[in-house]
């Protein structure tokens, strides 16, 4: 089904004059040109039966985004029950079926049209921003979008559009689908957010008035006790500050009550807080996945840019070891020897002291570490200093 | 040179110039010649001692050992900054001997060394009595062995082994491409970072690879650590004696027991073990390990193990890493892989892929777990605790090399 590669081309692009491309002209059918014909007119007609609101107050008008023609709801029934069949109106040669028949949201068709086409493109272009590498590659990506959007809005190269949308769905299959799920996702514990926060001020709101309900009671209470006291014949000094005590006490209690009360909420809040934050955290995860392979070198290899190792060089000394069973035996390669060798001799090679110290400085951020600066480049002098 | 108590040394003091070594005060050093003049004021050698000893604020001792204390620190200019102070003990052989080879070694060798991998030597500076001062990179998270031995506490994944091993095998790799051997690499002298990260430490028996025909001492590395060939008194060897440890601290980690736990702990209890769970070294396996000095084997030849055996052993880490593992425990120290072909094998490309670093198992071991490490000196054992350590010197490699020197 690609019914926006099919449209009408009667409608928008400038009544035909629009796929020549002209920006213009298509600005111009998109403003001024009446979108159709049939549903101009103050008095709401039906195209198909003519009959008019005027006679029958409830008459409702659908249209089917195949060709967004206006019919009366009774003509749709009638026409469509028994199947698809081909668009009543004069020259619409359209196969409409009756589920996609709907009432009309805008006024203007021409918008009921592009928000629909709108909704499809990004029902498939559902990118999102954290997937780009940047704000520049994300904007191209908008742009493209935008283009394809608005050339099927405006019906210019329709059919070439429709193939580079049709692929671009084959294409990224699945990761239309997972962004789908993620919006869905996302919506629905916005919303499940929206009504815990909503649940959670009406019942703070309630535990405020209770409490306020409680104390006044309370208080009440209290008076109508030392009175009653006070009738019964109490030293009234003893009584005032007894009541005064369990006024007091009461409130403490209350206070704990609340304390509790409030830590619980704490950390459930928390534990509401932190489930949110999982589940974000796991997307994220999701979508850093793609992970370099393993370098076991860990991007530090030792090679010199200045000689090749041989593994044979004429010279006693070191060819003697190679016959030397113990030096066999035990493992030893004269290699290690040879390459340490030409180290030593070609280490300082492009070297710049200058640059080195600067380095040197930048790392111990101090310039009183000249002391160990200086021994450490004895030491690499006295010996085996590789820096190649 | 020949005056050098051991040959491990090099001839020439690497840190001649440093102001670590002891100086005799009437000594006529350039440095010390410019400044000393008038004795009132400290030389300039002195000065850039207490400019470095002022830059840290010592905090609480976090370990303590025969040979060494460890402190917290952190730094004057900013206190979110912390390190740890390992502060050598000076025994009475400084008498003797000057510093301690250890302290020269590991100074030596961290200064050179700057890898991801690797601890980090920020400075060193000595305090009045001429004690040696080691800033050290703060490690809190404890070490592996740790790890390995919290078998109730603690559980990994292959994933996880995976990434200790290669993070191991990286900082083993840089080592030796800069002519550095270890010589004692085991799971409590891999520190774990605040982050995860594995630490190579404690370079005190670490040397310059030799030149031919310059022997070195075959008598290091942790006993149970040690490949055969320095069984075998071979005096001339190269990375591949760390590449063995590295299997066996890998075995340890599949296995979480040790791999070759000799008891008692002697050369010929671990010759007869590695025979056992390996193979007899013989003439077919090893071209020339009989012309090796100290050559000798238990009784009856036990064929090489087979891949069957070690595939029912190391299960858990699947076929491709026991086959790492066979390469990296291979007796022929010819036929082991290099440092290189370690990094090189398959097994860390392969599934799974190892574990991300915030996602490595921790057990917080804290400050104290480093201080415990750090205090320790090279080669030895660990698992006894403090006390019995002291019982063991004799088998500690320093000593008995300087008997060796005698000859």
């Amino acid at each position: 089904m690609s019914p926006v590669s099919k449209r009408d081309p009667r409608l928008g692009g400038g009544g035909g004059g629009g796929p020549d491309g002209e920006l213009h002209t298509v600005m111009r059918g998109l403003s001024l040109q009446a979108p159709m014909p049939t549903d101009t007119g103050p008095a709401e007609v039906c195209p198909v039966c003519k009959s008019s609101r005027y006679l029958n107050s409830s008459l409702r008008f659908l249209v089917n985004p195949e060709c967004y023609h206006k019919m009366c709801e009774s003509c749709v029934d009638r026409i469509f029950s028994h199947g698809p069949a081909q668009c009543p109106i004069p020259g619409c040669r359209r196969t409409l079926r009756k589920h996609r028949f709907r009432e009309q949201t805008f006024e203007d068709i021409q918008v009921e049209r592009e928000v629909d086409i709108r909704k499809k493109v990004q029902a498939v272009f559902n990118k999102r921003e954290e997937e780009f590498e940047g704000l520049r590659e994300y904007n191209d990506y908008l742009n493209d979008v935008e283009d394809i959007t608005f050339n099927l809005v405006n019906n210019i190269d329709v059919e070439e559009t429709g193939r580079r949308f049709e692929a671009y769905q084959k294409a990224n299959e699945k990761e239309i689908e997972e962004n789908a799920q993620l919006a869905q996702q996302e919506k629905v514990s916005f919303s499940a957010m929206q009504k815990a926060e909503r649940q959670q001020a009406r019942e703070r709101r309630d535990a405020a008035r209770r409490e306020e309900n409680d104390e006044r009671r309370e208080v009440e209470e209290n008076k109508r006790d030392v009175l009653n006291r006070l009738a019964s014949g109490a030293d009234a000094e003893t009584v005032a500050k007894e009541g005064q005590q369990v006024q007091l006490k009461k409130r403490m209690d209350r206070q704990a009550a609340t304390e509790r009360q409030r830590q619980l909420q704490a950390a459930s809040d928390s534990r509401n807080g932190s489930s949110n934050f999982v589940v974000k955290g796991l997307k994220a995860k999701q979508k850093a996945e793609p992970e370099a392979p393993i370098d076991p070198f860990g991007g530090i290899r030792i090679a010199s840019k200045y000689f090749t190792l041989q593994d044979h060089y004429v010279w006693e000394g070191i060819q003697d070891t190679q016959k030397d069973v113990k030096h066999i035996a035990g493992g030893y390669d004269v290699r290690d020897y040879t390459h340490r060798s030409l180290c030593a001799a070609f280490s300082g090679l492009g070297v710049f002291i200058a640059d080195e110290m600067t380095e040197r400085d930048r790392a111990t951020q101090d310039s009183e570490a000249i002391g160990t600066v200086r021994a450490d480049i004895g030491l690499k002098d006295s010996l085996m200093a590789d820096p190649l | 040179m020949a005056t050098s108590p051991a040959l491990d040394v090099p001839a020439e003091p690497p840190a001649k110039r440093r102001k670590v070594s002891p100086e005799p005060p009437g000594r006529n050093d350039t440095l010390a010649a410019t400044a000393a003049s008038p004795p009132a004021v400290a030389d300039l050698a002195e000065q850039l001692d207490e400019q470095e000893r002022k830059k840290y604020v010592k905090g609480k001792k976090i370990g303590s050992g025969q040979y060494a204390d460890v402190f917290s620190a952190h730094l004057v200019t900013n206190p979110t900054k912390l390190v740890a102070i390992k502060k050598i003990k000076v025994g009475p052989e400084v008498k003797e001997f000057g510093i301690s080879y250890d302290s020269l070694r590991e100074i030596k060798f961290l200064q050179e060394l700057d890898h991801p991998n690797i601890i980090k030597l920020h400075s060193v500076f000595s305090t009045k009595n001429q004690n040696l001062n080691l800033v050290l990179e703060h490690l809190p998270q404890g070490d592996l062995l740790k790890l390995i031995q919290d078998s109730q506490g603690i559980t990994y994944t292959p994933a996880d082994i995976k990434s200790w091993m290669l993070m191991l095998c990286r900082a083993v790799y840089f080592c030796h491409a800069n002519s550095v051997l270890h010589r004692d690499i085991k799971p409590n002298n891999l520190l774990i970072a605040a982050n995860g990260e594995i630490k190579l430490a404690d370079f005190g028996l670490a040397r310059a690879m030799a030149d031919p025909f310059q022997p070195m001492t075959y008598n290091t590395i942790t006993i149970w650590y040690r490949p055969p060939e320095l069984f075998f008194q071979a005096q001339h060897y190269g990375g591949a004696v760390d590449v063995w440890s590295v299997g066996c601290v890998f075995a340890e980690l599949i296995a979480r027991e040790v791999m070759f736990r000799a008891w008692p702990e002697n050369e010929i209890n671990m010759v007869k073990i590695i025979c056992e769970k390996v193979g007899t070294p013989t003439e077919d396996n090893w071209p020339g390990v009989s012309k090796l000095r100290g050559y000798v084997t238990p009784g009856d030849v036990v064929p090489l193990r087979p891949r069957e055996e070690w595939l029912a052993n190391f299960r858990a880490i699947g076929d491709i890493g026991v086959d790492l593992l066979i390469k990296m425990l291979t007796l022929d120290p010819r036929q082991r892989l290099t440092a290189e072909g370690v990094l090189r094998h398959e097994f860390w490309t392969a599934n799974p892929r190892p574990s991300r670093l915030e996602d490595l198992p921790r057990k917080g071991g804290g400050v104290e777990a480093m201080g415990e490490s750090l205090k320790q000196r090279g080669g030895e054992l660990p698992r006894d605790g403090g006390g019995a350590a002291n019982g063991r010197a004799d088998r500690v490699a320093r000593k008995i090399d300087f008997g060796n020197m005698k000859k």
